[in-house]
């Protein structure tokens, strides 16, 4: 309960969430619009696709980051995963 | 950090809830108002208070007063500013188009105009926008606040924070924080179906708000998930702008190819030519509808080029009898007036996105399914009114003990958010109808009355909260309740007097935009009398709220913090 949380751990959270959950949900949306292209499929579907997954990937995220036992696997995954993501995406898009 | 998943879900749902539940509630409560957005606009807008009309002919009616568009006069202010200095003598017309529903008897017209001499951006433009009487063609004086559609819909997903899409983002998060809500929401009540039947309003006030919360939280659930998700995805290039960012080259070569395919030209050639009838393509559209089994009129009629070799027009559908935003455009070549290109059935995943959007924007016209509507958006302020008020049930006798001023604050708060939402509301539409026809910038004036009157209230109920100190109920609740009154009273009673249009009357000759609004002003002043009579027999009477401990053993993960 509420006696043994610090203020910077609730801010550790909150930002893990809110910019962890954000950089995944970019991470994904390019990411899916990368494979789309790379596979020859249309930008706009992917795009849409993306659209109607990411904000139910950005709940799931940011409610496990409130729920996980430890902050850093949430950075780690969420951060770092969008983070990956998001280059993976980058690389693709980059030269083709 | 928390002891286990379910007080981890209970401290989100209690301070997101809190903090975001006042840019929530003002969401619920002015997404609620928009649904009949257009009736509100024609309340407000006494001579366009007549039955809708369809779109007009292009060729006879709307195409001299297009001719006559110019750019709107703010517009090339700012485009002077982004320039840095005179623009050209005539800015190039580039296009026009025309918008209409089923609810409209007025029509939207739009045009666009090149700014050629801004060397960073090739394609800015200005608009320009008239609004008519489709009739006869008269064009309504501009100044005229279109409170519905104009004010109270841009309320609602934008709070009117135009810089850099501030009150978009805004409203982003809090229905990202109303999702979170639902979902830890459920979580923390775990005998759901038991709880969505459990109402004790006879019980203190603190079991009574409980109760009242889970039921509208519950009962419209799904509605308020549906709503918060499509919100989100309607402006998803807003929250998640890849394709103007990272994947910028990619979106613009699939926008092209896309016009290729269509045969589409997406620049002008240069070289004049005249526009065909536009009538006859719009004969042509139906007639192409109709044999796709699903006849129906012009939504919105796109003129693109006009003028040019190379100009097309783009004739939408009004999806007055669908649930999926969606217009199975037909595109014409404006020079020649033949067929270019017939929209196809979308893929799957633009249906899906169609269909959230139309459910959320509700194009279609079905009357019952409006008002449900409406309810759904104000179980919603209710669910949050309630948890503010639970919220400060439940500390402030503690906060009282301890000196704290917490509860006081989300109190006054509370009170600006739900009474003094209600004052603001009631203002403008007062100040609407005060105002004379010809006043000039009533527009500002009525936008004014809105801020000040909120502005008013939150003053108020900073000043009159003090009571919440020693675990009583400030006044303000009250106090707020019964200006409310007498404005909605008032601004039923000024329609009346500047208008003629006196309820008696809107209701026998079934003018429903009208009589709609001002039954609901009277019912909600009711309702605000009742409510402010029952608030002064609780402050009088003796505090009759002794069951602190008995409600935090029975629901001890109702909120943790």
């Amino acid at each position: 309960m509420a006696h043994h949380i610090t203020t910077g751990q609730v801010v550790s959270r909150i930002a893990a969430g809110v910019l962890g959950g954000y950089t995944f949900i970019w991470g994904f949306t390019t990411l899916t619009i990368a494979l789309a292209l790379a596979a020859r499929r249309s930008y706009g579907e992917a795009q849409t696709t993306a659209y109607l997954l990411a904000f139910l990937l950005f709940l799931a995220a940011f409610l496990w980051a409130f729920a996980a036992k430890r902050v850093a696997v949430v950075w780690a995954v969420l951060g770092g995963g969008g983070a990956l993501m998001t280059a993976i995406a980058w690389l693709m898009t980059r030269g083709a | 950090m928390f002891q286990n998943f379910r007080h981890s879900l209970a401290w989100l749902h209690t301070w997101f809830g809190l903090v975001l539940g006042y840019v929530l509630i003002a969401t619920f409560f002015f997404g609620s108002l928009s649904v009949f957005d257009r009736e509100i606009d024609r309340w407000a807008i006494p001579e366009t208070r007549f039955a809708p009309q369809p779109m007009p002919s292009f060729d006879q009616r709307l195409k001299p007063i297009f001719a006559q568009m110019k750019p709107d006069e703010h517009e090339l202010e700012l485009a002077r500013d982004r320039v840095g200095g005179p623009l050209p003598q005539t800015l190039p017309l580039m296009n026009w188009s025309a918008y209409t529903t089923h609810r409209d008897p007025v029509l939207a017209m739009y045009a666009e105009f090149a700014v050629t001499n801004n060397p960073d951006d090739p394609h800015d433009h200005v608009h320009g926008y008239i609004t008519i009487d489709p009739r006869n063609g008269r064009q309504l004086p501009h100044d005229q606040l279109k409170i519905g559609s104009e004010f109270f819909y841009p309320m609602h997903y934008g709070l009117h924070l135009e810089w850099k899409n501030l009150g978009i983002w805004i409203v982003g998060f809090a229905a990202m924080v109303m999702l979170v809500a639902l979902v830890s929401g459920i979580v923390m009540h775990r005998k759901i179906l038991r709880e969505m039947f459990t109402f004790r309003p006879g019980r203190t006030a603190q079991r009574g708000t409980l109760d009242l919360h889970n039921l509208t939280g519950v009962v419209a659930l799904p509605f308020h998930f549906v709503f918060a998700l499509s919100g989100l995805t309607i402006f998803a290039s807003i929250y998640l702008p890849v394709g103007g960012t990272m994947l910028e080259r990619q979106q613009m070569e699939f926008l092209a190819a896309e016009e290729r395919a269509r045969g589409l030209e997406p620049e002008p050639s240069g070289i004049a030519a005249p526009l065909a009838s536009v009538d006859a393509m719009v004969v042509e559209a139906k007639r192409r509808w109709a044999e796709r089994g699903m006849p129906g009129e012009v939504g919105y009629l796109y003129v693109n080029h006009v003028g040019d070799a190379s100009s097309y027009v783009s004739v939408y559908r009004a999806g007055s009898d669908r649930v999926a935003l969606v217009g199975q455009a037909i595109h014409f070549s404006g020079v020649t007036g033949r067929v270019v290109h017939e929209e196809p059935a979308p893929p799957a995943a633009y249906s899906v996105n169609e269909f959230l959007t139309g459910l959320h924007l509700q194009h279609f016209e079905h009357w019952l399914l409006r008002w449900f509507y409406v309810l759904g958006g104000l179980a919603g302020c209710v669910c949050i009114a309630t948890g503010f008020i639970f919220f400060v049930e439940k500390r402030k006798r503690s906060h009282a003990k301890e000196g704290v001023r917490g509860a006081r604050w989300v109190d006054s708060l509370a009170v600006t958010a739900v009474t003094g939402m209600l004052i603001a509301t009631a203002s403008i539409l007062l100040m609407n109808r005060l105002l004379p026809a010809e006043f000039a910038g009533r527009a500002a004036w009525e936008e004014g009355a809105f801020w000040s009157a909120w502005l008013g209230a939150l003053l108020h109920a900073l000043v009159r909260g003090a009571p919440v100190e020693r675990a009583r109920i400030s006044p303000a609740w009250r106090e707020q309740a019964w200006v409310f009154a007498a404005l909605a009273f008032g601004a039923a009673i000024a329609n009346g007097v500047t208008t003629g249009d006196w309820l008696w009357i809107t209701i026998t000759t079934r003018n429903w935009p009208v009589a709609g609004l001002d039954l609901a002003l009277l019912v909600a002043g009711s309702v605000a009398i009742v409510a402010a009579r029952r608030l002064r027999r609780r402050e009088t009477g003796i505090d009759r709220d002794p069951a602190v401990a008995e409600n935090t053993l029975e629901v001890p993960e109702a909120g943790n913090a």
